[in-house]
């Protein structure tokens, strides 16, 4: 007998005629102390069959039909208090973002302390002592100090560190994470995963690991199970799915996923050997830190510290860093979206930052950014001819209304989508068209070089390679330069002729995509690339 | 019969017009358009906009103001004639054909006689009140609800040939149940309508007040004040709310110092002593300039004007800080940072990127002023420093019902009425808002449910 066995699991959303199934019919086992890895996309239903699971959903969907027999008891069929005894003592949870999991007005030690007094009955003295055991072993130091302290005060994957902690609190038989490290940096990532591995094993846990990411599922799982559209495409053993998988749709995502030793791209036809087309010098972003009543500026934090960069006509320069790196700040001050504190940054020649307002306006033409988050990125009350044009309306070029439409609609098939998409609003698009449209919108003025601030990175791979393909043709058709910021080094691979690699502000090494990937020279480089997870 | 409008009449026949233009101007928004029918086409949004359309009708009718003869009068007072010559001594109860209180009578034979008086107007058909009185008021409420049911019918036909559908059935609206509530609404209205014009032709519907007024009249006359208030102080708060606020927002620096300044400095002077310091000493200015106020009328609304106008400058603080806070939250949104890097002007994104982005805010907080400004006339008139006495308002009826709940029996028709009068169209503006606001939020448009995912 099995762990945790699904059988026949339908979940709908809504009632009545309009109900639709999120999760139709799926089966699924979890043997004890082996690692079950369910994989999808975004809407594949595998966020709420664990959900379902803990009978945790929202308001909206309910269970239909199947059964869920955690060590042959119907968890479908206890009442609502039993069903609470599970939660926490049987099964564990980790949620996808330790951010919104954590009470932020909570100690942390009194958010572990919670679970331990609801099932097992401690309190006082043995409580605070084993909740300092929990966090030593989730790899917390001086945990007796820590437990004193507020969400706020621990970093992303120390949170996640917490999150754990408070799953393991009542001794699960079973441990479900949903995503626990989609929201982490890779080498974080690294360590949580190794985390929760060592874990399980120790306590002989059954777990259901939840991820989008086939390389982290091929790091921890002892069996797979690939989700899509709420229907289970294939389930199997590690080696079965990654070696011979037998569905279309697995093959497609093992196709899709970015892998870092496939950094095959071409020489660029169009990159030039001219003066460079952006070359940034002593480049530094500070913010000020303040402090106390009257907001002192006490000391300078630098975001970006003395950086010099040089992208050419037509190429692909990477700019590949963590969390914190400065990444994003170095991208926004070059459209002086940011102001700088010190350095230049000339394009064609031009000092951007000795421009007056006017002209800079002007000059932004050139330089367009495309952002990460689709959904912040677009203007909610407009619509998709009024986001594109708005940039040709504000710098009085393209002609007049009827000439704006033509282009705009010319710019959607170039991107790859219908003309007639154009009367439409931007709530209607999946998150990879909203990403399509933000890019037409920055190419509508025609720029030479594209800032793009980790465009692909909150997108399912399957999109993530199709937006990296488009921006791949508009650079050969164009000759477009794109500054590409990212996280993430398989996609790195798959787009840039140059990687710079950043850390605390500074650039730590630089070269060609190949160098740089497979020779790395300084060690934060080769720990990066180290905690990558690899597919086989 | 000449025109003889004053400054507020001019205001909210203003407003009205510009609102009418705005909607003709829609035929070519077809977007906009479509988004104000479906605020019309959700029953709340729809019954609620009939139910305001009545209030902005009569206030709208009681502005066109004429002079005949000596007489200053409105459209209103036209159509109520009746109504507003029908004068009754004192105190008289709702549908009464006697008087309140008992009278002493002095009769032929120097008989002294303590007794009910006859009305002068109401019941003055009927011959033996005591006996007829019921039987008559049940035949009128028949009489006044057929009428109702066949004006609504002839309404509905009307609304068949204008729509060019011969062979549908006149009461087709009736059967469609899209329109429902909104169609009840109207029935219900034409009957309301029906009952209370055949019982307001010869009795006092509402009762009388202490001067023998008739309190239906009274309280159809405070709709054109509350109106006035709450849209004419709003005209006011608005644009400096809406300006100042996102710009404080967006812009930041000696702005945003400036702007903060302002509100906090405002807002700390209690609102009630301002508008009496602006009361009292507009009523000084107005005693020593008494020669350039032709008429009592005038100088009731130059009073009202003053009133609107210490409210408005003086409303805009709360909605300025939400919309300050709402900018700075979304400067650093990257569609605004997308249109800095297009190229866009800062007003240019004031207007284009936040303005529409903080439009619920804008409208739910307004609408919430706009009730609190109707509700703050009746508090201020209560306190004496609102609108003139010889004004009809809500405040001023609520303002005498003092007296007449003190007093024993109790007069109480004066109070329900201007509770009833405000309620109505307090609520209808609250819904409406919620209408507009769902409607014109493109996130919870019914089309999300059908985007792709």
């Amino acid at each position: 007998m099995s762990l945790l066995e699904i059988q026949d699991l339908v979940i709908e959303v809504g009632a009545g005629a309009t109900a639709t199934s999120v999760v139709a019919g799926i089966a699924l086992q979890v043997e004890q102390g082996c690692t079950t890895v369910l994989v999808g996309e975004s809407g594949s239903g595998k966020s709420m069959t664990a959900l379902g699971v803990v009978r945790l959903l929202p308001a909206a969907a309910h269970i239909t039909r199947g059964a869920i027999c955690l060590n042959g008891q119907d968890l479908l069929q206890l009442p609502e208090h039993q069903m609470c005894d599970v939660r926490g003592a049987r099964i564990g949870f980790v949620f996808q973002e330790p951010q919104s999991a954590l009470n932020p007005v909570m100690k942390v030690g009194d958010q572990i302390g919670e679970v331990l007094a609801r099932h097992l009955g401690l309190h006082g003295k043995v409580r605070r002592e084993r909740v300092a055991e929990l966090l030593a072993a989730v790899g917390i130091h001086d945990p007796r100090q820590r437990m004193t302290e507020y969400p706020h005060q621990f970093s992303g994957g120390m949170k996640q560190r917490v999150m754990l902690a408070i799953a393991l609190a009542g001794e699960p038989e079973l441990l479900i994470a949903d995503e626990p490290t989609t929201a982490l940096d890779v080498s974080t990532q690294a360590q949580i995963l190794t985390l929760l591995q060592r874990e399980q094993q120790q306590r002989g846990m059954g777990m259901l690991f939840i991820t989008h990411d086939l390389a982290v599922a091929y790091q921890v799982a002892d069996k797979l199970a690939v989700m899509k559209g709420g229907i289970l495409v294939e389930a199997g053993s590690r080696a079965e799915i990654f070696s011979a998988p037998t569905q279309a749709y697995t093959k497609h995502l093992l196709a899709v996923s970015p892998r870092i030793e496939s950094a095959v791209v071409p020489v660029s036809r169009t990159i030039t050997t001219d003066p460079p087309l952006l070359e940034i010098k002593g480049l530094s972003v500070t913010f000020p830190i303040r402090r106390g009543f009257f907001k002192r500026v006490v000391a300078q934090f630098a975001a970006v510290n003395a950086l010099d960069l040089s992208v050419q006509a037509g190429e692909t320069v990477a700019v590949v860093g963590e969390s914190g790196s400065g990444k994003t700040s170095l991208g926004r001050s070059v459209l002086r979206l940011l102001e700088a504190s010190a350095g230049t940054v000339s394009f064609l020649g031009q000092d951007f930052f000795r421009l007056n307002p006017a002209q800079l306006r002007h000059a932004r033409r050139d330089l367009q950014i495309v952002f990460q988050d689709p959904y912040a990125a677009m203007n909610p009350r407009l619509t998709v001819q009024q986001i594109i044009e708005e940039g040709m309306v504000s710098l009085g070029i393209g002609g007049n209304a009827r000439a704006r439409i033509t282009r705009v609609e010319q710019l959607l098939n170039l991107v790859g989508l219908e003309p007639h998409f154009r009367l439409r609003f931007p709530h209607e698009f999946s998150g990879g068209q909203r990403q399509r449209i933000s890019i037409a919108r920055a190419l509508a003025v025609e720029p030479k070089l594209l800032v793009c601030d980790e465009p692909t990175s909150a997108l399912d791979v399957s999109v993530q390679a199709q937006i990296l393909d488009l921006l791949r043709s508009l650079q050969d058709e164009m000759g477009l330069a794109y500054l590409f910021i990212t996280h993430n080094l398989g996609v790195v691979a798959q787009i840039a002729h140059r990687v710079v690699v950043m850390h605390h502000g500074s650039i730590v090494e630089s070269g060609t995509t190949q160098q740089v990937l497979f020779t790395p020279t300084h060690a934060y480089t080769q720990s990066l690339l180290a905690a990558v997870p690899r597919l086989p | 019969m000449k025109l003889a409008l004053l400054t507020t009449d001019v205001a909210l026949l203003g407003t009205l017009i510009l609102v009418l233009l705005y909607f003709w101007s829609l035929r070519q928004h077809k977007l906009t358009s479509q988004r104000w029918r479906t605020v019309l086409k959700t029953p709340t949004g729809g019954s609620a906009a009939i139910l305001l359309a009545m209030y902005v009708g009569v206030a709208g009718l009681d502005s066109l103001r004429f002079t005949a003869g000596g007489e200053t009068f409105t459209a209103l007072d036209k159509m109520l004639w009746s109504l507003r010559t029908q004068v009754e001594t004192t105190y008289s109860a709702p549908l009464a054909a006697f008087g309140y209180a008992k009278e002493t009578r002095y009769e032929a034979h120097g008989k002294v006689a303590r007794d009910y008086p006859r009305l002068v107007y109401g019941g003055r058909h009927l011959r033996n009140p005591a006996q007829d009185r019921s039987r008559d008021l049940i035949l009128r409420v028949a009489r006044g609800g057929l009428l109702g049911v066949a004006g609504f019918c002839a309404l509905l036909g009307l609304f068949k040939i204008t729509r060019r559908c011969p062979h549908a059935p006149f009461w087709m609206p009736l059967a469609a149940r899209r329109w429902r509530a909104q169609v009840m609404v109207i029935a219900a209205l034409c009957v309301l309508g029906g009952v209370i014009g055949a019982l307001a032709a010869d009795y006092h519907l509402l009762g009388t007040d202490k001067v023998g007024s008739d309190v239906l009249y009274l309280t159809l006359k405070s709709i054109r004040t509350g109106l006035v208030l709450g849209v004419v102080s709003s005209l006011i708060a608005l644009p400096l709310a809406v300006t100042l606020g996102i710009s404080a927002g967006y812009l930041g620096g000696w702005v945003d110092d400036l702007v903060q300044y302002l509100y906090t400095t405002l807002s700390s002077i209690p609102g009630v002593l301002l508008i009496a310091a602006a009361a009292l000493s507009l009523d000084l200015l107005m005693q020593q300039q008494a020669s350039d106020f032709a008429s009592l009328a005038s100088r009731a609304d130059t009073k009202l004007l003053a009133l609107c106008l210490v409210l408005g400058l003086t409303g805009w603080t709360s909605l300025c800080r939400l919309l300050r806070a709402e900018a700075l939250k979304l400067r650093t949104i990257e569609f605004v940072s997308a249109a800095r890097a297009l190229g866009g002007t800062q007003l240019q994104i004031l207007f284009r990127h936040l303005l529409p982005n903080t439009f619920h805010l804008v409208i739910i907080t307004t609408v919430l002023s706009f009730s609190d400004l109707v509700l703050a006339e009746a508090v201020l008139t209560y306190i004496d420093i609102g609108v003139d006495p010889s004004m009809e308002s809500w405040g001023n009826m609520i303002n005498g019902a003092r007296l007449e709940l003190a007093r024993e029996p109790v007069v109480w028709w004066s109070l329900m009425a201007a509770l009833c009068g405000m309620f109505g169209l307090v609520l209808a503006a609250n819904l409406f808002a919620d209408a507009v606001r769902d409607a014109f939020d493109p996130r919870l448009n019914n089309t999300l449910l059908a985007a792709p995912r």
